[in-house]
């Protein structure tokens, strides 16, 4: 018999799921399974994995409770979650404390899903050979860094909060559009952007998706009242962002939030290695045209109101430039 | 028979305006008589007050009557004695004392067989005899003459004169002369008391001065004659005077009084039978009006109060067809909360089913090559002529080469196939607890194993409510009852998903069944919460929620005490906050189905 490319753990309450999962990997990888979330903890504290899959809906422990207790034994194996239904909660719990690699809904695709579990594992592997991960504490603690914090979002209310949460450290960017956070991106090295997922009305998720691909060192955070799971699972899955929070906030928990996200982008500036574990699915080349043109709408509003941070004659060109410089480079 | 508003109303104020119009009625005949009697009294009252008046009258006319013509008989018996006596009467009268009447007296009384005592012939023959004497009396004749001289053409018809003894000594009926008066009254009266006495007194026949009259009224009086210029009594007259005229004048009057009487009697008669008419008439107007009052105020009423019932009967559909609603808007909230939950149960045997008929599917690709083979194999065998078969290994070898690699294990498939059956087994499961649970129905079944309803609406809660709480059944031996089971699906839904929302974290919901007291128990108990006491009182009232807005409606206890009443059924609790809540449903076996709103 040939290596297995990784080992894999697969954690579910029904035994049809755990039998199917393990005919279907067994091919490539190791697999063990578990019927619960203990018992899980048990075979994690025993063999190192590279990947954990777990069902959410567990009786005792749930998928992101278990995937949380995971990430603090095993942080170095990547954390993938299977969803049956649209638990807003959980799934929160499961993107900011699980700070799951990918959610995989039921029934999944027979391709699809050893390939992404192949990816992990590849990404999971390469990093076994560098020091082991130090995973960010959530203490809140500022260090001393010169980063820069793009906040997009259309009301005044969370640049105001953010200064009140980090003070001047920092230097923040405020973004009103689209356009002007293009602008800001191509030109400015920005480090943490905390965005909202609609801004004048237009949606911001594709263009957080996109930097993602292209720009893996930066650190997404999220404040929305979006309540969808659906549109929250695909930015996980295709933007990696790293936290998402829902509105409205409070100060306590911006400073924790922001703070997490700047210890983060240093880990990664850091530690390079650490890119891959935030590797994103490939936007499609539909959205990527339709956020261009959505791009130069704002800049024609933009200009139109006088909200453009440059004024110039030559504001579509320059938006149109720093999207290039942005995403085809 | 349930109360109806209308109906009742209706009988009891008809029946009340009846006795008020009867007693009206009543109280107005009674009236009427009172009435009727005073006035009848006061006409006898009148009555007899006239006839009072009229016989008074009659008599004091009669009274008068009497004096004044005995005062012009003593008038004219005074005028004969001063004008006549001396020449005429006193020598007449002494001649007269000359002719013995005791003879006369003397002869006996013969009473006859009749015993009727009577003045007996003989004596009246001689009495008789006397006057003859006296009329032959020479002084008689010009006394006569002058007596007849003196009265002619007066109302005096006759005039006699007694003397002291009785004896009629002149008479101008020349007929009863020498008649013995001496025990007559009036002559009695005047002759030895000197007083005058008058009579009315009717005759048929009279012969007067003037000659025989007929049908006459008379007074006679007898009068004490004094001798001129003394106070002895001399002799007695007696004068007849005729008041015929006079009292026929007075019958007259009598008769004009008594028909004015009579006239004022049917006057006083008619007005009052008049007044009667009217207060008759009055008093049917007055019970007519009181009666079209009475109905007027009755129908006024009636629209009042039937309008009220409408607008009742109005309000309790309206608030029945709304509670419907609710029920059903609340049925399909909470259908919504277990689609969540369903689509998982639903997509777990999915999942693993489709991945393994896809796996499966690709091993059975991977048995093509080997089964041709074989197949062509076979195919060789059958065709060979004896025991022996030639095959070409140099041309095959590269086509079996695949053949060895596979895994000629049919068991792997089989497993596979074997789960997705469970898989299905399972969809199954879950579409028809879900079929039964939604079947919309709203009928009653005669006989219904609730713990069937109950193991359904288990199996879906289990679905939606979180993996930490775990739902165990404890049934116990029902007997079938009567009941809408998709109703009671409701209740016990709602129980069911209260006790696990109660519940955070790990924690347990035993629906446990059984009979108790001729009635079926089914007990929802959970290890949640419990109820503070501040808001106990409210649990059952509708939209009352300690819920965030979008996860509770406040609906489902309501609905489900609705339901459980319109079964004849009730729902009681214990709960101990911190410890956990115990909802018990009881309901009768055979449910008495209301469909009254409660
Ligand atoms: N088993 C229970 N344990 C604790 N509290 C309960 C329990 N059952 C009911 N309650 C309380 O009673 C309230 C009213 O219950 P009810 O079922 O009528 O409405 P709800 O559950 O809030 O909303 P809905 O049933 O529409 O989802 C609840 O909000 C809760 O506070
Ligand atoms: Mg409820």
């Amino acid at each position: 018999m040939e290596k297995k490319k990784g080992t894999i753990l697969c954690v579910d309450d029904e035994p049809g799921i755990l039998r199917s999962l393990q005919w279907l990997l067994q091919k490539e990888f190791d697999v063990l399974t578990a019927s619960s979330g203990q018992q899980g903890l048990v075979l994690v504290q025993q063999n190192s994995f590279d990947v954990v899959i777990s069902d959410q809906r567990m009786p005792g422990m749930t998928g992101s409770e278990f995937l949380r207790e995971v990430r603090k034994l095993s942080p170095r194996a990547l954390r993938i979650l299977l969803t049956g239904y649209s638990d807003l909660q959980a799934i929160l719990k499961s993107v900011n404390e699980g700070e799951v690699f990918r959610f995989i809904n039921k029934p999944w695709s027979m391709s699809e899903l050893p390939r992404i579990v192949g990816e992990a594992v590849a990404i999971a592997q390469a990093q076994s050979t560098s020091p082991m991960i130090e995973e960010v504490a959530a203490t809140g603690e500022l260090d001393s860094g010169r980063d820069t914090i793009l906040v997009l979002d259309d009301g005044p209310a969370m640049p105001e909060l953010l200064l009140q949460a980090i003070g001047s450290s920092r230097r923040i960017l405020h973004a009103r559009s689209l356009a002007a956070a293009v602008e800001f991106l191509s030109s400015e090295n920005v480090s943490v952007i905390v965005a909202d997922t609609r801004v004048a009305n237009t949606d911001t998720t594709r263009l957080l998706k996109m930097l993602k691909q292209k720009h893996p060192q930066l650190v997404t955070v999220v404040f929305s009242s979006e309540n969808d799971a659906a549109d929250i699972i695909a930015l996980i899955n295709q933007g990696q962002i790293y936290r998402f929070v829902r509105k409205p906030v409070t100060v306590a928990v911006i400073k924790t939030v922001v703070a997490a996200a700047l210890g983060k982008h240093k880990q990664i500036m850091d530690n390079p290695d650490l890119l891959k574990r935030h590797s994103v699915e490939m936007i499609s080349a539909d959205a990527e045209t339709s956020l261009m043109l959505d791009v130069e709408h704002a800049a024609v509003r933009d200009h139109a109101s006088g909200n453009q941070p440059r004024a110039g004659a030559s504001f579509l060109k320059k938006a149109t430039t720093g999207f290039t410089r942005l995403f085809r480079t | 028979m349930p109360f109806q508003l209308v109906r009742s109303f209706t009988i009891a104020s008809l029946t009340m305006f009846v006795l008020v119009a009867a007693v009206l009625t009543v109280l107005k005949a009674k009236e009427g008589e009172f009435f009727e009697e005073a006035q009848s009294q006061q006409i006898r009252f009148f009555n007899s007050v006239q006839e009072n008046f009229a016989r008074q009258q009659d008599q004091a006319a009669l009274r008068d009557l009497l004096s004044i013509h005995e005062s012009a008989n003593v008038s004219l018996a005074r005028l004969f004695a001063n004008s006549l006596w001396e020449r005429n009467f006193a020598p007449y009268v002494a001649r007269a004392q000359s002719l013995d009447v005791d003879a006369c007296r003397a002869l006996p009384d013969n009473r006859s067989a009749a015993g009727k005592a009577g003045t007996p012939l003989e004596r009246k023959a001689c009495f008789s005899e006397i006057g003859r004497k006296l009329e032959a009396f020479k002084e008689f004749k010009e006394l006569d003459a002058r007596v007849f001289e003196a009265m002619r053409r007066s109302s005096v018809f006759k005039v006699k004169v007694f003397d002291l003894r009785g004896i009629t000594i002149y008479s101008s009926e020349h007929g009863q002369m020498g008649e013995d008066k001496v025990s007559n009254a009036g002559w009695i009266g005047a002759a030895l008391e000197g007083k005058a006495s008058s009579e009315l007194i009717h005759r048929d026949r009279f012969s007067a001065f003037e000659g025989v009259v007929e049908n006459r009224d008379l007074i006679s009086s007898y009068l004490p004659i004094l001798a001129p210029g003394s106070e002895q009594i001399v002799a007695v007259f007696e004068v007849y005077a005729d008041v015929t005229p006079f009292l026929a004048q007075m019958k007259n009057t009598s008769d004009t009084i008594k028909n004015a009487a009579a006239a004022n009697q049917s006057k006083v008669e008619q007005v009052a039978e008049e007044n009667a008419q009217a207060i008759g008439r009055n008093a049917k107007y007055l019970l007519a009006s009181v009666v079209v009052m009475l109905a007027l105020l009755f129908a006024s009423l009636f629209a009042i109060v039937r309008r009220a019932d409408r607008i009742i009967v109005q309000q309790a559909k309206d608030r029945e067809r709304a509670l419907q609603q609710s029920a059903q808007s609340e049925k399909m909230a909470s259908l919504g909360q277990m689609v969540a939950g369903v689509t998982h149960q639903l997509n777990t045997p999915l999942a693993f089913s489709k991945n393994n008929v896809s796996m499966a599917m690709e091993i059975l690709k991977s048995f093509e090559l080997p089964l041709k083979v074989a197949g062509a194999f076979g195919k060789k065998v059958a065709e060979a002529e004896g025991d022996y078969l030639t095959i070409d290994l140099a041309e095959m070898r590269p086509q079996l080469a695949g053949v060895s690699e596979v895994d000629a294990d049919v068991s792997l498939p089989m497993e596979m196939l074997g789960d997705t059956l469970n898989g299905l087994e399972q969809m199954r499961e879950l579409v028809e607890n879900l079929g039964a649970f939604t079947r919309l129905d709203r009928a009653m079944l005669a006989s219904f194993n609730l713990n069937k309803g109950l193991h359904n609406v288990v199996y879906l809660s289990r679905s939606v409510a979180p993996a930490s709480v775990t739902i165990v059944e404890d049934f116990g031996r029902l007997p079938m009852m009567e009941c809408n089971p998709s109703q009671l699906n409701q209740v016990f839904l709602n129980l069911i998903n209260n006790a696990t929302q109660s519940i955070s974290g790990t924690g347990t919901v035993t629906v446990r069944s059984r009979t108790d007291g001729g009635r079926i128990r089914v007990d929802i108990i959970d290890t949640g919460s419990g109820i503070p006491d501040a808001i106990l009182p409210h649990i059952f009232e509708t939209y009352y929620t300690t819920k965030a807005a979008g996860a509770g409606t406040g609906l489902g206890l309501a609905i489900a005490r609705e339901i459980v009443q319109e079964h004849g059924g009730e729902i009681r609790l214990e709960t101990t906050p911190g410890v956990g809540t115990s909802f018990s449903v009881f309901l009768p076996i055979a449910a008495h189905s209301s469909n009254n709103p409660v």
